[in-house]
């Protein structure tokens, strides 16, 4: 398997000078490429911090992260901005969709900051929207749109440049079960006929129960990190709400 | 898409895309009025002062303006005359003598200049005639009469076909006075001309000044407001012994009160400009800050500084391209009926107005030579004002953003 992540040592705090608060404390994290992994942990445990850290949203205040080699922990801001275009997709948790674009100029305009071809857009385009069951829905704009429905449009969105991997934070948390599971179903069929990695940061036993790999953080650090979410929830007395 | 972006950005929130286009529109009209207002006062009073008061270009003997001193005629007339004629620019000529006098009455005195001049020469070089409110102009067949400025008239209480005495001395330091009969009374746009001012003919103020056919002041009315200096050097060139002045120079007042107004017109237009700018810089503030989240997440999915700035920037330029057109046509409609209709002031500033040599209608005229600055002025401010707001959206971090 080829890995995708590597990040050694990483640890980030916030308020360094104020009220110091460690987010995230001494992290080692090793992705291979086509995992669907879940980051779990109580509300400040660090998932989101840990997830900026690898998507490179935030520079950690130690430790390296390797990208496909790539050290994204020495990137100039510019030079980090282009990486993250090229090699990484993001699925936020309130969707943040342009509200002045349609569905398809969202998914769009993340392949034009890429400058592919239009005609290669236009094509990737279709079968995104294909793929995530919304060719109907493609020139409204994502006020006309569900929640659920919107959420498909981000995770189009990401999948567009043809990342290494996609970071989701909390995608279901603003979605009903059924749309919660309708994405996930999208996202895991990616995931098994693309071979497309995934990392979601989550508190929905939904997508815990769908997840290959779970790992726990806890007060900034790891505390498990198994295959069987059962087990380790069990093991870990962490409640997934279920 | 960038473009589009910007373009619909424009439109997501109407009323705030409303307040900083009317922002332009609005800085631009008052730009354009303001230099409207200025230019249409500008060119009444330097039109008033060559047309009534000092024609384009004036002849005197050198020592002439010292103190007016009668002896100081202009030798050589006939030849400077012929030259004259030869020179195309000139639309016409006239020949003027003048002293400093006393205007007596039964009531009081008064200290005036007295103008001798032929009444067919001067109408064709100044519009005095036209000035004239009450009576008629003069008649050379009576040689007593007089033409007199209604604020003078007033001050000594005199009246059409009232006596009056004028006293001055002649050529030859003698102490001289005629008896003159009130024939008209003009009013012009400038009281303190009219109140220093008369006018009778040539012939019978040569006669008490003993200076014969001669004159003490040539001037001359040119076709062309442009040809001034060049008229000028040309003539100086060919009558070094002449003191050749030109309306600037002859009416220093009007050319220092021609650039005060320019400078005043500069002074209005910044604190315009910089009422548009806090506009623009606080309105597109706002739009960034609002969508702070969305700017975060832009950047977070790739899109680089520049664009970010570019986007911000495009949003402005957009609202400017809109609001520009909009003031320049609103200043041009405004300016195009006031510039027949005129704006009466005369209520508020009539006296004032005219006591600077203004008349108390405005009428201004599109300032077609400073449209170019003052559009420039206007965008240039518009952008700048962008670039602050422009480099808050590159300064947001994709993290602290998205977590807003």
């Amino acid at each position: 398997m080829k890995t995708v992540i590597d990040a050694h040592n990483i640890s980030k705090t916030f308020n360094p000078e104020t009220i110091p608060v460690l987010a995230v404390d001494k992290v080692h994290l090793h992705l291979e490429r086509g995992e669907f992994t879940a980051l779990v942990g109580p509300s400040g445990s660090g998932k989101t911090t840990l997830l900026n850290l690898i998507g490179g949203l935030d520079k950690p205040d130690t430790g390296n992260i390797l990208i496909n080699g790539v050290d994204i922990t020495l990137l100039s801001a510019n030079a980090l901005i282009d990486f993250r275009l090229h090699n990484i997709g993001f699925v936020f948790q309130s969707f943040n969709l342009i509200p002045v674009l349609t569905a398809k100029e969202n998914v769009e305009l993340i392949m034009q900051l890429q400058h592919s071809k239009r005609a290669s857009i236009e094509k990737r385009v279709r079968a995104l929207f294909q793929e995530i069951g919304l060719e109907d829905k493609m020139q409204t704009r994502p006020a006309q749109l569900s929640g659920g429905q919107q959420q498909r449009v981000a995770v189009a969105r990401a999948l567009a440049p043809k990342p290494q991997f996609v970071l989701a934070d909390e995608p279901t948390a603003n979605l009903d079960s059924k749309s919660a599971a309708n994405l996930l179903d999208i996202m895991a069929k990616l995931n098994q006929e693309e071979n497309i990695t995934f990392i979601f940061s989550t508190h929905d036993a939904r997508v815990i129960e769908r997840a290959r790999r779970v790992i726990t953080l806890v007060d900034g650090q790891i505390h498990a990190d198994t295959a069987h979410v059962e087990t380790n929830v069990a093991h870990e007395g962490f409640s997934t709400n279920k | 898409m960038n473009l589009i972006l910007a373009w619909r950005n424009v439109w997501r929130n109407k009323t705030r895309s409303f307040i900083i286009l009317a922002s332009v529109a609005l800085g631009l009209f008052a730009g354009i009025f303001v230099l409207g207002l200025y230019e249409g006062m500008i060119r009444a009073r330097v039109r008033t002062v060559i047309d009534t008061e000092v024609a384009h270009i004036q002849i005197h003997h050198p020592n002439f303006k010292d103190d007016y001193d009668p002896a100081f005629t202009i030798a050589g007339q006939a030849q400077v005359s012929g030259a004259l004629r030869t020179v195309k620019d000139i639309k016409a000529v006239a020949y003027r003598s003048m002293t400093q006098g006393m205007l007596a009455t039964a009531t009081g005195s008064a200290g005036v200049q007295i103008n001798g001049i032929i009444p067919d020469e001067e109408n064709a070089v100044s519009s005095m005639k036209k000035k004239i409110i009450e009576g008629d102009e003069l008649d050379l067949k009576k040689k007593n009469g007089i033409l007199i400025g209604k604020k003078l008239a007033d001050k000594m209480k005199l009246s059409i076909g009232n006596k009056l005495v004028l006293t001055f001395t002649d050529r030859e330091n003698n102490i001289t006075a005629g008896a003159f009969k009130v024939a008209g009374i003009y009013q012009t746009s400038n009281s303190p001309l009219d109140e220093r001012n008369v006018f009778v003919n040539r012939a019978t103020l040569n006669s008490y000044l003993l200076i014969g056919e001669a004159c003490h002041e040539i001037a001359i009315l040119l076709v062309n407001d442009t040809a001034v200096e060049g008229v000028k050097q040309s003539l100086q060139q060919r009558f070094p012994a002449y003191s050749i002045q030109t309306w600037r120079e002859n009416s220093p007042e009007t050319d220092l009160m021609v650039s005060t107004i320019n400078q005043y017109s500069s002074i209005i237009i910044v604190i315009i400009m910089i009422a548009l700018a806090f506009g623009i810089v606080n309105t597109m503030l706002m739009s960034v800050l609002e969508r702070t989240r969305e700017i975060g997440m832009l950047t977070a999915l790739g899109m680089n500084r520049v664009k970010v700035f570019v986007l911000v920037l495009a949003e402005t330029v957009i609202l400017t391209l809109v609001g520009v057109p909009l003031g320049l046509l609103s200043a041009w409609i405004t300016i195009l009926y006031f510039s027949t209709a005129g704006i009466d002031i005369s209520s508020f500033a009539g006296a004032a107005m005219s006591g600077f040599g203004f008349g108390s209608i405005i009428y201004p005229e599109f300032p077609i030579a400073s449209l170019q600055t003052v559009m420039i002025i206007v965008v240039s401010t518009a952008l700048i004002s962008s670039l602050f707001p422009s480099m808050k959206a590159i300064k947001l971090q994709p993290a602290d953003a998205l977590r807003q």
